[in-house]
């Protein structure tokens, strides 16, 4: 009886695997493929051998759904961090919370003297309805005064679901001070922020998962040319600890600075299919120098972006050497209704660089924080357990060439920002940038 | 360096087999689970050959069979684990042959080493690691996210080799320590005569143990003349150890009856095991130390003395690991082994020990500070642990705590203190009767 059903479920294993096409491999490795298909076969006997006695012999009763779920859980993180299995239950309850819909009331607020203070009002949003305006102040909402609370606590008083009403206590400008209904709305906040610093355009992209990413960058940038007089002087892109996103997004955005050419490329396991993206034709702002920010919590989608426009001549690439996050994760759906997510591919440079585990090295070194030995040690992906392998030798930052703001250096201003501003105005940058072209043919 | 669970593996691994064919007639239930089974395994396969077919690089099978065997264990219980071919072939050196170790105890707490207790006279209590530090590092290299098996098969090497680890404890700035790999002895029972009664120390539950304990008594006897007027008997620190070795220390203090029973999933899986006749040390009064860190071996002799009452049990709330775990090879350890929760531990009165401990009867702090934060790591504070199933209210209610008085010798030793003046102020019979 044991042995019987023991047999079974190996057969019914081996079954199933045969079931799948093992596409991608060539005939003519069919005898080799033979050979895998025997170890996997035995692998998988010894997997359903332990299965049943886990099952039968435990403390407790245990689901085999359960059993399965820790299994392929521990199979796909054994592979690297990124990979992961999701249950059937997970996956739904994801998808679910995907959908549901947050109301708020179209604001970007800061905390000033304990009282909530309007940054930003969405142009269109439901407090912009009710002539809310930046500058203005709240100081109570639904009558509990704002006074003495935490900026968190304040706005998760305001968040709700779209529809639901709100009122809210306004002190504007003029120290009138009006109560006012807002409906809230599902609300799409900024993709991007962008200012003018010292007679340069400044764009940050907190992340690339933003679906209007794209519009709101192109607009960003007309909105800088337009305040600066029709001309930008120079344009910094900052995506510092921005950890990435959708792939659509970075090359459409990257593609505005550069006018075709490849932006990446990925490839799998088989290098000889190697999918290549590639920028639109035209730029947006062509000859405007470019300083691209990143730190080492630029990762995936913000190493893209740099990568490119460095490799392609088009930015000096500023900061701390990124992430090096070079992979990508595929979600395929399975049987279980539960999903998986796969490494199945690498990110490479247009000049056919890796990222993974590397990052991109800025061309010049600037530290946020003064010289120590904090400073210096920065947690990134080669650091995470089981990380997976890189293709090259990683260049370790060179210290010596680093810039550090002194030790006086004010905590709330932006040393890094400060020498991308200096950089982006200097005469120099063109031939920089050249130099840097030389250097790159003949490494 | 062992783990705080017991090693079964011999016991506990026929056991398995013996039931195992047992298991499968009650298990053949309808067809519809069988049904489910199959789906299960399929979706498994099925995985598995996507990720052969789509990973990023090539993977190997086995490794990939490794990291679901470990994940399907891991997701149990703490103590359930898969254990890979090659550090299966260390475990049985380790436990036959000589190593090197650091000497302490260790498990895991969300991922992260935890020292349980180290080992009298061990390189790692030199040293002055304690309980409840976390090791987050070995010679310079983060051990945070690695197995358990892993970590410590890191620690251990040949003796006389030295090695860095760093802690963190509470929250202090990391601490470095460098050690010297050490041939971990199997330890045995001390005895000593403290304020006139007998002071057994029983460090782990080992081979020796039950065999060094009756020299200890005869010892004792010899410097009492055959009249010995009390015996605190120190289980504190003490992770566990074998199962047997803990029936049979209790048979030194009980005259045969049950100590201990395991009961596994199904109702009829019970083992009974009790105590043989005769016992050591007749109608000699007895109080037992326990703490946070007796754990296992040391809370079946703890629970059996007190359900017996044939002791006061002092001290703090035990650890409160009382499930069994059988190593079973697999192929003959060529696949590795599986250690597996298959049983738990249940006192002579039917309580379960799995996760609540042992209440000790008087609780004494050892210090002011000793159990106030309310955190010491115990079972039911790792993730993931089988919960009490017997847990009721009652454990909620509120334990009064001695503590030391104030200006309290810091190298002295409270709870043995209080051990020895109950043995001695006359208080002993009338408490023991209480507590009938």
């Amino acid at each position: 009886m044991k042995i019987l059903s023991r047999f079974c479920l190996a057969l019914s294993l081996a079954t199933a695997l045969s079931s799948v096409p093992l596409w991608g491999a060539p005939a003519f490795a069919q005898d080799n493929q033979a050979a895998e298909d025997v170890e996997m076969r035995k692998q998988l006997d010894l997997f359903a051998e332990v299965f049943a006695m886990v099952r039968d012999n435990y403390v407790e009763d245990i689901s085999d759904e359960d059993l399965i779920d820790g299994a392929l859980n521990g199979a796909l993180s054994s592979l690297d961090p990124h990979s992961s299995y999701l249950p059937a239950e997970d996956h739904q309850e994801r998808q679910k919370n995907a959908r549901r819909e947050y109301g708020g009331l179209g604001i970007e607020v800061t905390l000033e003297s304990g009282l909530v203070k309007v940054n930003y009002v969405i142009p269109d949003g439901p407090a912009a309805k009710q002539g809310i305006k930046r500058g203005d102040f709240i100081t109570a909402v639904e009558g509990e005064k704002v006074l003495g609370k935490t900026l968190n606590d304040a706005v998760d008083g305001m968040r709700g679901l779209a529809g639901d009403p709100i009122n809210v206590t306004v002190l504007s400008a003029d120290n009138t001070t009006r109560e006012v209904t807002v409906i809230r709305e599902k609300i799409l906040g900024r993709a991007v922020r962008h200012r003018v610093e010292e007679g340069v355009g400044y764009i940050y992209i907190e992340s690339f998962n933003h679906p209007r990413l794209t519009d709101d960058v192109k607009t960003a940038v007309e909105e800088l040319k337009s305040e600066l007089g029709g001309r930008l002087p120079g344009l910094i892109i900052d995506v510092r600890s921005n950890p990435g996103g959708r792939v659509d997004q970075v090359v459409n955005v990257t593609g505005y600075f550069l006018d075709g050419g490849e932006v990446f490329s990925s490839s799998g396991r088989d290098k000889t299919f190697t999918k290549r993206y590639h920028a639109d034709q035209g730029e947006l702002i062509p000859e405007v120098p470019i300083v691209v920010l990143i730190n080492s919590q630029s990762a995936s989608a913000a190493e893209i972006i740099a990568g490119a426009l460095q490799d392609r001549n088009r930015a000096l690439v500023v900061g701390r050497r990124s992430f090096g996050k070079g992979s990508v994760q595929s979600i395929m759906n399975v049987k279980s209704e539960g999903a998986l997510r796969l490494t199945t591919e690498r990110y490479y440079t247009p000049s056919g660089r890796s990222i993974q585990g590397l990052g991109i090295m800025p061309d010049v070194l600037v530290s946020a924080r003064p010289e120590s030995e904090t400073t210096r040690k920065r947690f990134r992906e080669s650091d995470l357990k089981n990380s997976l392998g890189k293709e090259m030798d990683v260049e370790e930052e060179d210290f010596d060439a680093m810039v550090f703001p002194s030790e006086s250096w004010p905590d709330d201003e932006d040393f890094q920002l400060s020498k991308a501003i200096e950089l982006v105005k200097s005469p120099n940058l063109k031939s920089q940038l050249s130099a840097k072209n030389t250097l790159i043919r003949y490494r | 360096m062992k783990y705080i669970l017991p090693t079964l593996g011999a016991i506990a691994a026929t056991g398995l087999f013996a039931f195992s064919s047992v298991s499968y007639t009650a298990n053949a239930k309808d067809t519809s689970s069988r049904v489910d089974t199959f789906k299960q395994l399929e979706l498994f396969a099925d995985v598995l050959a996507r990720v052969r077919t789509e990973y990023v690089v090539d993977v190997d099978d086995a490794e990939l069979i490794e990291g679901a065997l470990n994940g399907m264990l891991q997701s149990l219980d703490p103590h359930s684990s898969y254990i890979n071919p090659e550090a299966f072939k260390r475990m049985q050196t380790t436990t036959s042959g000589e190593y090197g170790g650091l000497g302490m105890e260790v498990t895991t707490e969300s991922g992260v080493v935890k020292v349980v207790a180290p080992i009298d006279d061990s390189p790692a209590k030199d040293a002055g690691i304690k309980a409840g530090d976390y090791i987050t590092e070995i010679d310079g290299e983060s051990i945070l996210g690695v197995s358990l098996n892993e970590a410590v098969d890191r620690m251990r090497g040949k003796p006389g080799e030295p090695i860095t680890i760093t802690v963190i404890r509470g929250e202090e700035d990391p601490l470095e320590f460098d050690l010297v790999r050490a041939v971990i002895k199997s330890r045995k029972t001390k005895w000593e005569v403290k304020d006139g009664v007998g002071y057994l120390r029983i460090p782990q539950f080992n081979e020796q143990t039950y065999e060094t304990l009756e020299g200890a008594v005869k010892a004792l006897k010899k410097e009492f003349n055959g009249n010995i007027p009390g015996i605190v008997l120190d289980l504190r620190g003490n992770p566990g150890g074998l199962l047997d070795q803990s029936v049979k220390v209790s048979s030194a203090f009980l005259d045969g009856g049950e100590v201990v029973s395991t009961r596994g999933r199904r109702a009829d899986d019970v083992t009974r095991l009790s105590a043989k006749n005769g016992e050591l040390v007749k109608g000699v009064p007895l109080v037992v130390l326990i703490d946070g860190a007796s754990a296992s071996a040391s809370e079946i002799v703890a629970g059996a003395v007190q359900d017996r009452n044939r002791g006061i049990v002092l001290g703090m709330t035990s650890f409160g690991k009382g499930s069994v775990q059988a190593v079973v090879p697999l192929r003959g350890g060529r696949d590795g082994a599986l250690r597996l929760t298959t049983q738990r531990y249940y006192t002579p009165s039917g309580r379960s020990i799995q996760g609540t401990g042992i209440t000790p009867d008087i609780s004494v702090a050892a210090s002011a500070d000793d159990g106030k934060d309310n955190h010491r790591l115990s079972e039911s504070d790792l993730p993931n642990s089988i919960q009490n199933e017997l847990a009721t209210e009652d454990a909620e209610v509120e334990i009064k705590i001695e503590y030391p008085p104030e200006g309290f010798d810091e190298d002295g030793d409270y709870q043995l203190d209080r051990a020895i003046q109950i043995l001695k102020d006359g208080s002993y019979k009338t408490k023991l009767a209480e507590l009938q």
